[in-house]
């Protein structure tokens, strides 16, 4: 089993909603995004046109920031997320500098002493939010397939990718279906099928770090 | 196209690498530093049998680049994960902390043993080679970075090993000049002129050889990162720290010492030898400072 997403860009509209999902789904500090959009323009003047780009971490199957990773904090499990352990974590920022998609994050002291209204006091939000995920401040963060959902869903008996109490929160949220999650083992998962109907890509792949994310390009 | 820098700008344009450099990622700058100049010096230190200039480059190593690493991390208490991790396979960190950490205990065991003149020639040995797994540690660490071409290259953990050497010899020069030990200097001389040229001919060589890569296909950052140093933003550091005090400088003294063979003060050597470790210093700043990613977009 190897969790996977698609993410088709022709569907894809740029409302951020994945992003802010992901904050709110993992209570996470401000400045602090595991999934993020990159706009930008590709072409020459006069053919020029807008590519928005949801970026998140691949969880690459060759991870750059696993092989780096000194303390085994950074490891991949057996259906394929990459995850942290927060507690192993050094804060050394290797993996940080060796992922060519710069989908990592690291928790400084100041990044976590800041609330979402400036000086003041967090709120309860914030405050049961550090309890319900607790980050810890020198280590780095990423996006982890929401892999508590995954493992209590299928704790239920539940499918990833089918059952919402079971897939990631930015694949729910997705008001344009832009997101398919599924298992990239199964030749008859829906997102096999996708990846092979419309010729997913995954990003870069000539980095060669295996990922499991693709995308359908326009 | 300037490096771009602006949070719209982030993997739109070419984006540099901030962690091992900017805030306290500068100590990690200062840790590689000071890591390779004491591994380097108790190496050369140790072929000319100098207990003192050795115990220097010893404690640089410990003080200065263990404890740079140390204040860098952002858990500095789990350390000791990265001994026990077993990443010492896949992790140029593990690797080069674990060579560190054995070099030090092996320097630090000779030290005291030659203090009451009971080390062997093999303890030495097996320190200096630990001392030189160390030396290359940085180089190594950098170059594994796929994702930053600049530092991908095989030349990266010469040019560091070199400039690990280079500053070992002005270490050991300066305490000898310091210490008025005067004995041994020609030969170190001569052997630091041998690194000098080494270390001017890799720069050129790697410079221009990550320059035309770019068009030969490789990833293009690395044509905006050798732009940023040699014509860019950085060029004034590049072409004073680097070039005039750090290569031109003591290459006018190493002329001269060939040629005319005019006497050179002490306290001119001096400051000659403490430029050349800052033009050190700056070459490894640029190198830091200008890695860059290649954009997302275009797919």
């Amino acid at each position: 089993m190897r969790w996977g997403m698609v993410i088709d860009l022709t569907k894809c509209i740029g409302c951020y909603g994945c992003v802010v999902t992901c904050k709110a789904e993992h209570h996470l500090p401000p400045g602090v995004f595991w999934g993020r959009g990159v706009a930008g323009e590709v072409g020459t003047y006069p053919n020029v046109r807008k590519q928005f780009l949801p970026v998140l971490c691949n969880h690459c199957q060759e991870a750059a920031c696993e092989k780096v990773c000194p303390s085994g904090a950074t490891e991949i499990r057996e259906d394929g997320i990459v995850r942290v352990d927060y507690d192993k974590c050094i804060g050394c920022r290797y993996c940080l500098i060796a992922c060519p998609y710069q989908r990592r994050t690291f928790l400084s002291r100041e990044t976590m002493s800041k609330g979402y209204y400036g000086n003041q006091e967090p709120t309860e939000l914030e405050r049961k939010g550090r309890e319900l995920y607790p980050l810890q401040e020198g280590t780095v963060v990423k996006c982890n397939f929401c892999m508590e959902r995954i493992d209590q869903g299928i704790e239920k008996g539940l499918t990833p990718g089918v059952d919402r109490e079971a897939t990631p929160a930015c694949v729910n949220e997705c008001v344009a279906r832009a997101r398919v999650f599924g298992d990239l083992d199964d030749p008859e998962s829906e997102i096999s099928r996708l990846i092979r109907a419309r010729k997913a890509r995954p990003l870069h792949p000539e980095f060669g770090t295996d990922p499991s994310v693709f995308y359908i390009q326009y | 196209m300037a490096i771009g820098t602006k949070p719209y700008e982030w993997m739109v344009k070419y984006t540099p690498q901030k962690e091992w450099i900017d805030r306290r990622g500068l100590m990690l700058w200062l840790a590689f530093f000071f890591l390779e100049l004491g591994a380097g010096t108790f190496i050369v230190a140790s072929i000319f049998n100098n207990l003192l200039t050795m115990f220097i480059g010893w404690l640089i190593c410990a003080v200065g680049g263990g404890g740079f690493h140390l204040f860098y991390l952002g858990r500095p208490l789990r350390f000791w994960r990265i001994l026990t991790s077993g990443k010492f396979s896949s992790s140029w960190i593990s690797r080069g902390l674990t060579f560190v950490l054995v070099f030090l205990v092996l320097g630090g065991t000779h030290l005291l043993l030659a203090l009451g003149g009971t080390s062997t020639l093999w303890l030495m040995i097996a320190a200096d080679i630990f001392a030189l797994f160390a030396v290359a540690y940085a180089g190594f660490a950098l170059n594994f970075i796929s994702a930053i071409p600049l530092w991908n290259t095989p030349l990266l953990p010469v040019l560091y090993t070199i400039l690990g050497f280079w500053g070992g010899l002005g270490v050991t020069l300066l305490t000898m000049l310091a210490a008025g030990a005067t004995a041994a200097m020609p030969n170190i001389q001569v052997w630091s002129q041998v690194f000098l040229v080494s270390f001017i001919f890799i720069v050129v060589i790697y410079l221009l050889g990550i320059r035309y890569q770019a068009s030969f296909g490789k990833n293009s950052a690395v044509k905006t990162s050798v732009r940023e140093i040699v014509i860019g933003r950085w060029a004034p550091l590049f072409w004073v720290m680097v070039v005039t005090f750090g290569m031109l400088l003591p290459l006018a003294v190493a002329i001269n010492a060939w040629t005319i063979g005019l006497a050179v003060p002490v306290v001119f050597l001096s400051a000659v030898i403490t430029l050349e470790l800052l033009g050190d210093l700056a070459f490894r700043y640029c190198l830091l400072k200008n890695a860059l990613y290649a954009p997302l977009i275009p797919l």
